[in-house]
């Protein structure tokens, strides 16, 4: 391989991997914007919290008994279902009429609160996350796609593509548009508004530990508050920009801002700006908020 | 021809039902309320600070009071949600250490620089929250504090190539008890401009494009500039708050100016009470003086056996739950007060506030009247 | 001249054409009715006049000044005062505190000394109390002064607002449905106090409002919007039996009105005049002159006109105050207006009736 194509293809190929990362986290941050017009500060904690887990029962540390990798991972879904249904039992239903400000103060306090138990579990300092796959997929010259890479962008095409048909083909998934739109109204025609979240916050548990597990993974290590400081920004930041209310629009932001961001931090030295894939995405933000607030995909409302 | 009629100062031109509060008393009904508060003026003006190891904690909570009232004047009377005050208060960190180890500016001046560079900032997220509101905002300020945190924070000139930029006090402020005092000059400068923001026009324009920009406009309010007023004010404020900040610690690095801190800073105005000056102030000392309560106090042997029902006696549990236990307690504290109780520190403690400013003494805290609590941030997506 | 022109005044929000060439006068220390069925524009036409709203086409004059692109807070600086359709007010402040709010234009300091606390400021504020006050005497509403304003009825709220809008100090006062959440008898006490206040404050008025008593009893002037359109201008009376008014507005709910415009002579020579107007709408003796679908003051109808001002030979005026009744007439010692001035010889002729001032005559300013 040439050297521009060396330049251009490397950024290309890992960021679009990376952004799929990105836009993995995304959908359980669309999904929930698009039911109950929440920003879940903790929504990468959470999933932290799943891949905790998944690596406790992996490794057979501390309190929990070997268990098989499937068995692992089946158990890091069911524990990130479950602290989402939590959550939304304890945290969220009792601010059901509280401003959203609120509402979002109260998923950092999640986050936070999610950050300490990990300490207590773990100790502030790494752990080494299961992956659920070795190798690589692809490796010439500079790039290298592992097949976790692989998974991640299989994994979130099909998430994206179920979730946008739940949404609009199946009952519950109308019922959940309905009542983030109308819930008073909706309550009057028998859907349960609570029942509906809980499904919901269920769900973005789910969401959240698969984007959890498989990010630890490609990462390799996982520590508290890591996945948040690395993931939960351009996770935003992709969600917003292909649309909030989209879910393809997180896996289509996600692709394009791990694609801009690893640009930026390949091309820009770091002598002239420090920190220049923070900036880009920054900026990027700004821009898609300031002139096409419904994102890449999203409907002007 | 504008003949008003002066206000009523005698009772007998009040009408009838208008709420005076009981002028009949005295000066003979403030002598208990002198009282009551002289120890706790004793203990916190003299004792804590005269302590060696808690005139730096006390320095602290008034900074992060300081921060708390600066993002109160955001959130609380704005309803504009900043999660980059970390950005901010950095700033003026990193301008005041910048400004006095390079550049050779004064010290005092070095405070100007600190609230002029905050301010700057501040204007610009202002510029922007006139376009993006609601929860966009916050995310916005929350990627604009992390951007600063990598970016203009790891910057060679103003970080000392990655060392941390020195921030020498002058001498007479070397001794901690000495500085506390310093800093809470500045504190008594900010709760004075707070109280006069609620008392004049400035901040009714706030509390009122906070609840409904269009009313405002239609009282002759210019949203547009109390918005950013408000931005700028805040931003200030923050900016001499980094400025104590790099003083205390003497040196700035970007380190601990990250998104954590601007959470903390987010917290502990919720947990405080939004909107309640005392309640704000109370919540920053308590957040900036956590972690030295827990280790250093009587609250060690609560906190102890908490270690120990937590860890189930296991050792290497122990030293888990022990690095963690700051972080649960505030973000148990965060939830328990959002969820259970939303007016915060201020709306458990308004018995006695209200108490002491002169009202007779009530467990149920006045509905009716005040200024907006967290009921009032109206953000809307 | 007149305080408030619009001319020509259209707007669009996507494929609806919410208003289309409007036109409207208020004269000085008139009050003026703006009426129609929902979904008319009228609401619409505040929103315009008081800047929320950029027109797309058309200008809203000001005492000579185009103040079409004017943001409404630097209309409220001007003197346009409004009240808001659904309760404009900061709910979660008390009564004093809305009124203080509302007189945030005419605080008598600046932003930075009333930060710093100058004794300048802290007099000014005080007498923004003082000011409060009187208008809550003024109004009655003494009792709920330190009440939180996000509890109190509908009708109490709509007075309030009114007070806010008040003590922003008008030249023009734009209140729409000051009625609303109120019963009949509050309704015309409403009215009854709409004339003491322009009195009081040397106000002119323009009113959105659907109680029809209140409409005839207050209003010199009445214009009625249809479908974003001019559908009739001119005298209370002379637009209750105006018979396209009352097909698109009293039909339903007033059939014996409908029946009686077909039963006199009068109304007959009404209906040509009202052909020729919309056949000849250039020379149609109207305000404007011109693109009102049928604006016509009829001669026979003046005399009906100016029984208005007797308030006890209007059969429809039940519950009303008489004037020395009014909370208002007690405080005459608190000034509330700046902009209250020594009234004109001929403003005291239009109070005396309404009528004979000579509006026909009148020549475009433009």
């Amino acid at each position: 391989m040439d050297v521009i194509a060396i330049e251009f293809v490397v950024p290309v190929v890992s960021g679009a991997v990376q952004g799929c990362v990105y836009g993995l986290l995304g959908l359980g941050l669309v999904l929930l914007y698009k039911s109950g017009r929440i920003f879940n500060f903790a929504q990468a904690e959470m999933g932290a919290f799943a891949a905790f887990m998944t690596a406790f029962a992996d490794q057979g540390s501390g309190f929990l008994p070997d268990m098989p990798v499937w068995a692992a991972v089946l158990f890091g879904l069911v524990t990130g279902v479950l602290l989402g249904l939590l959550v939304e039992r304890v945290v969220i239903r009792p601010l059901f009429n509280a401003p959203k400000v609120t509402v979002v103060v109260a998923t950092a306090g999640v986050f936070l609160f999610l950050f300490a138990i990990e300490g207590f579990l773990n100790g502030p300092g790494p752990r080494s996350a299961t992956r659920i796959i070795d190798g690589n997929l692809l490796q010439s010259g500079g790039l290298r796609v592992t097949k976790l890479g692989g998974v991640i962008v299989l994994v979130l095409a099909a998430l994206a593509a179920t979730s946008a048909l739940f949404f609009s083909r199946t009952r519950t998934g109308t019922a959940i548009i309905a009542v983030s739109q109308e819930p008073t109204a909706t309550r009057l025609v028998g859907i349960s508004v609570e029942r509906t979240a809980a499904f919901t916050w269920g769900l973005a548990g789910l969401l959240g530990a698969i984007a959890g597990i498989l990010l630890s993974g490609t990462n390799g290590v996982i520590a508290p508050g890591l996945l948040t400081g690395l993931a939960l920004v351009p996770a935003f930041t992709a969600a917003v920009f292909g649309g909030i209310t989209a879910l393809p629009g997180a896996f289509v932001g996600g692709v394009v801002i791990g694609v801009i961001e690893s640009f930026a931090a390949s091309n820009i030295p770091k002598t002239i700006i420090p920190g220049s894939g923070k900036v880009v995405l920054f900026v990027a933000l700004l821009v898609v908020l300031l002139f096409r607030p419904a994102g890449l995909l999203g409907k002007e409302t | 021809m504008s003949v008003y009629a002066p206000p009523a100062e005698d009772a007998a031109v009040a009408p009838a039902g208008r709420h005076r509060v009981g002028r009949s008393f005295g000066p003979i009904r403030w002598l208990p309320r002198i009282l009551v508060l002289l120890p706790f003026v004793y203990w916190f003006l003299y004792r804590i600070p005269s302590n060696e190891a808690a005139a730096p904690i006390a320095a602290d909570a008034c900074i992060y009071a300081i921060v708390g009232l600066s993002l109160n004047i955001l959130i609380g009377y704005t309803g504009q949600l900043s999660l980059g005050h970390n950005g901010f208060f950095g700033i003026g960190a990193f301008a005041a250490a910048y400004s006095l180890t390079v550049r050779d500016v004064p010290f005092a001046a070095t405070f100007v620089v600190a609230a002029l560079c905050g301010a700057l900032f501040a204007l610009f997220m202002g510029v922007v929250a006139l376009r993006i509101t609601g929860l966009y905002l916050a995310l916005i300020t929350l990627v604009f504090g992390l951007t600063l945190e990598e970016s203009l924070f790891e910057v060679k000139f103003l970080t000392n190539a990655g060392a941390g930029q020195p921030a020498d006090r002058p001498e007479f402020l070397f001794d901690d008890r000495n500085f506390f005092y310093f800093c809470l000059c500045f504190l008594l400068v900010a709760l004075y401009i707070d109280y006069r923001l609620l008392k004049s026009k400035a901040g009714r324009a706030l509390l009122a494009l906070k609840e409904n920009e269009r009313v405002a406009e239609a009282f002759g309010i210019n949203v547009t500039a109390f918005k950013l007023l408000a931005f700028v004010l805040s931003g200030t404020l923050a900016g001499v708050a980094g400025a104590l900040l790099a003083y205390r610690i003497g040196i700035v690095t970007a380190s601990g100016l990250g998104f954590n801190l601007a959470l903390t800073f987010v917290l502990m105005t919720v947990v405080g009470g939004l909107g309640s000056r005392l309640g704000v102030v109370l919540g920053a000392s308590l957040f900036a003086s956590l972690g030295f309560l827990l280790e250093s106090t009587w609250v060690h042997s609560v906190q102890s056996f908490l270690i120990n029902v937590l860890s189930f006696g296991n050792e290497t549990a122990k030293t888990n739950v022990e690095s963690a236990i700051v972080g649960f307690i505030g973000a148990l504290g965060l939830l328990l007060t959002i969820v259970l109780n939303p007016g915060g520190i201020a709306q458990q403690i308004s018995p006695i506030t209200r108490w002491l400013s002169g009202k007779p003494f009530s467990l149920h805290g006045d509905k009716e009247a005040g200024p907006a609590s967290v009921e009032g941030s109206s953000v809307r997506a | 001249m007149s305080v408030l022109e619009v001319r020509d005044l259209s707007i669009r929000f996507g494929g609806l054409q919410a208003l289309q060439d409007l036109n409207l006068e208020v004269n000085e220390y008139e009050i003026v009715g703006l009426i129609g069925p929902n979904g008319a524009g009228k609401t619409t036409a505040f929103n315009c006049i008081t800047g929320f709203y950029k027109p797309n086409t058309g200008t809203v004059t000001y005492r000579g000044q185009d103040v079409t692109k004017a943001p409404p807070h630097v209309k409220a600086r001007m003197g346009f005062g409004r009240t808001f359709q659904n309760v404009g007010m900061v709910k979660s402040a008390t009564a004093l505190e809305n009124l203080k709010t509302a007189q945030h234009a005419k605080a008598g300091y600046d932003v930075g000394s009333g930060l710093l606390g100058t004794s300048g400021s802290i007099r000014a504020e005080r007498e923004l109390t003082a000011k409060a006050d009187a208008i809550l005497d003024l109004l009655g509403l003494a009792d709920i002064r330190d009440r939180r304003v996000g509890g109190q009825s509908y009708g109490t709220l709509k007075l309030l607002e009114l007070g806010c809008a008040l003590a922003t100090d008008p030249d023009v006062l734009l209140l729409d449905e000051p009625t609303s959440g109120m019963g009949p008898d509050e309704s015309d006490e409403l009215g009854e106090r709409l004339l003491v206040l322009r009195k009081e404050f040397g106000l002119t008025i323009l009113v959105i409002e659907h109680h029809v008593p209140l409409v005839l009893r207050v209003c010199d002037h009445v214009y009625v919007l249809n479908f974003g359109r001019l559908l009739a201008e001119g005298k209370p009376s002379f637009i209750q039996t105006h018979p396209e008014v009352v097909a698109a507005y009293l039909g339903g709910e007033d059939p014996e009105a409908l029946a009686a415009t077909h039963e006199t002579e009068e109304d007959a020579a009404l209906d040509a005049q009202l052909e020729d107007a919309v056949h000849e709408p250039v020379e149609a003796p109207t305000r404007r002159g011109r693109k009102a679908a049928a604006v016509v003051e009829p001669e026979p109808l003046e005399d009906d006109v100016v029984e208005l001002s007797e308030p006890a030979a209007d059969p429809i005026v039940v519950g009303g105050l008489a004037d020395d009744e009014l909370p208002g007439d007690d405080s005459p010692t608190v000034a509330l207006s700046t902009r209250r001035k020594a009234r004109t010889a001929a403003e005291e002729r239009a109070e005396r009736a309404p009528v004979s001032r000579p509006r026909r005559t009148r020549k475009k300013t433009s």
